[in-house]
């Protein structure tokens, strides 16, 4: 009692700041008190709730399995697995327990094939869990539409093509990137048609994760690109582009050459590179004529081009650009003439006194 | 089920190692599993299988090195399968220099994989 009094009196003759810092140690020291309790609940709740995910873990593998080897052949389904759909089912209702089953089928799906994963698919379908799938495409929040739209392209759910088409031009980039994926990975290139109508970006990363499905699939018998060419949205075009060059669309040649006087630098110089691959030489003749009027990277990838199609008959255009202001351009022309008449090029070295040309002159003459 | 042939199957997929225990102990196989590779060598030198089937990528010890150890420290000529993912082909070749004997790219068919462990047992 002694003591409890002895502190009141130290507390109440002291220094205002001493009794404030005394305040402030109180406060924290019950705040800290009820943090370090609360990671206590929470660290045995976690601790609890991971028990109960691997005991239905192991509840739903093992039906799993017993269901994939539980069929007879008189019987389409037999008793045993209809017994386990209808457990499946029941398990279902709950998301958590929906969230565990789905899981589970999905680590045997990716790693088999055959008539085990047609099995899955069947079971995915039986235990209705497709129906939850489908429900989430309408709902008001965007993540519940992607996570359904990508659990509809694991278990390749094709049926689904209607109500996944209409998020093509939804306002959240992941809900396009999974509705993009879907298409591609269960309709190949007849489910580039999406580009068809879409009106969004297709950004960079899309384009790549789109690039990479198609390029995995057998058939590489690619749709014709010509609409996406002409498409009203710059990164349709750009991803057309990227497919005429990874897939040799010379055929569609038109219209690329139309796209060098696209109102978009990036497209012309995405255009540039893909004709220089393709070998188009109706594009050099053309891009020779207007090089002027365009920018310093166009320029600089009309040199490229020509450095990779140049033709005797290009000596005289190259000779204006020997001694270009912009260094990447005066390099690829003395390169190409080099190439094309190296008597003219070693004469360089006599005709100039400049000490940095000739310092260039020598070095392409040695590499 | 004691004449039965062994086989020691490393899967760290724990759906797809009960999946294969099933279908090939129906097949009168005996299965022991191992779901990383350092437990895979603590079987393999336990139980002296006729068959190894091992995944490429595992905890701890991987597939190759489970393979290492059986050609070079153990001295086993035991048929070695090794299950692959795609893009794994690098490794695969790999496998095959330290000694597998043959492989499956996932995802793999259970059928196959039977008719692949009766031919290597046969």
């Amino acid at each position: 009692m002694n003591t409890y009094r002895f502190l009141i009196d130290y507390f109440n003759d002291s220094p205002t700041i001493i009794q404030a810092t005394w305040i402030v140690i109180g406060l924290f020291s019950i705040l800290i008190l009820g943090l370090i309790l609360y990671l206590k609940y929470l660290r045995g709740h976690l601790r609890k709730k991971e028990s109960i995910t691997v005991a239905y873990e192991q509840e739903y593998e093992a039906a799993l399995i017993t269901y994939l080897y539980a069929g007879n052949d008189e019987e389409e389904i037999s008793s045993e697995q209809q017994a386990i759909i209808d457990l499946l089912k029941n398990g279902a209702k709950e998301p958590f327990k929906r969230k565990i089953l789905i899981a589970v089928l999905l680590k045997l799906k990716n790693e088999i094939s055959g008539e085990v994963a047609e099995s899955i698919q069947n079971l995915y379908y039986q235990t209705e869990l497709v129906d939850y799938a489908l429900s989430r495409l309408s709902h008001k929040k965007w993540y519940v539409i992607a996570k359904g739209i990508r659990e509809l392209k694991q278990f390749q759910i094709k049926e689904a093509y209607n109500p996944v088409i209409i998020h093509l031009n939804h306002p959240r980039p992941e809900v396009r990137k999974e509705m993009q994926l879907y298409m591609v990975n269960l309709f190949y290139f007849e489910g580039l048609t999406f580009l068809d109508l879409l009106e969004t970006p297709l950004s960079e990363w899309d384009q790549i994760q789109l690039l990479e499905i198609l390029q995995k699939l057998e058939n590489q018998n690619i749709s014709n690109i010509t609409s996406w060419l002409q498409s009203s949205n710059d990164s349709v075009i750009i991803f057309a582009l990227k497919l005429a060059k990874i897939y040799n669309q010379l055929e569609a040649k038109n219209e690329i050459i139309q796209l060098l006087h696209h109102i978009n630098k990036k497209v012309r110089l995405e255009a540039i590179d893909v004709l220089s691959y393709l070998n188009v030489l109706e594009a050099k003749e053309i891009l020779k004529t207007d090089l002027q009027k365009r920018s310093q990277e166009e320029q600089i990838a009309v040199f490229k081009m020509i450095e990779n199609l140049y033709e005797n008959d290009d000596e005289s255009f190259i000779m204006k650009y020997i001694h270009d202001d912009l260094f990447e351009i005066k390099i690829i022309a003395l390169k190409i003439l080099k190439r094309i008449n190296r008597e003219k090029f070693c004469s360089l070295k006599s005709e100039s006194s400049d000490d940095s040309f000739l310092r260039i002159v020598n070095f392409i003459e040695n590499n | 089920m004691n004449g039965a042939k062994k086989i020691v199957l490393a899967e760290d997929n724990s759906m797809l190692s009960k999946l294969l225990k099933f279908k090939l102990e129906k097949e009168g196989y005996s299965l022991f599993i191992a779901d990383n590779g350092k437990k895979t060598i603590e079987l393999i030198e336990e139980h002296n299988p006729e068959l190894i089937l091992t995944d490429i990528m595992m905890p701890f010890v991987s597939g190759l090195e489970v393979i290492s150890h059986v050609r070079n420290k153990l001295n086993l000529l035991t048929p070695i399968v090794v299950f692959s993912a795609a893009g794994q082909e690098q490794i695969v070749l790999k496998a095959f220099d330290l000694g597998a004997t043959d492989f499956m790219s996932k995802p793999l068919s259970p059928n196959e994989l039977v008719l692949r462990v009766k031919r290597l047992l046969s």
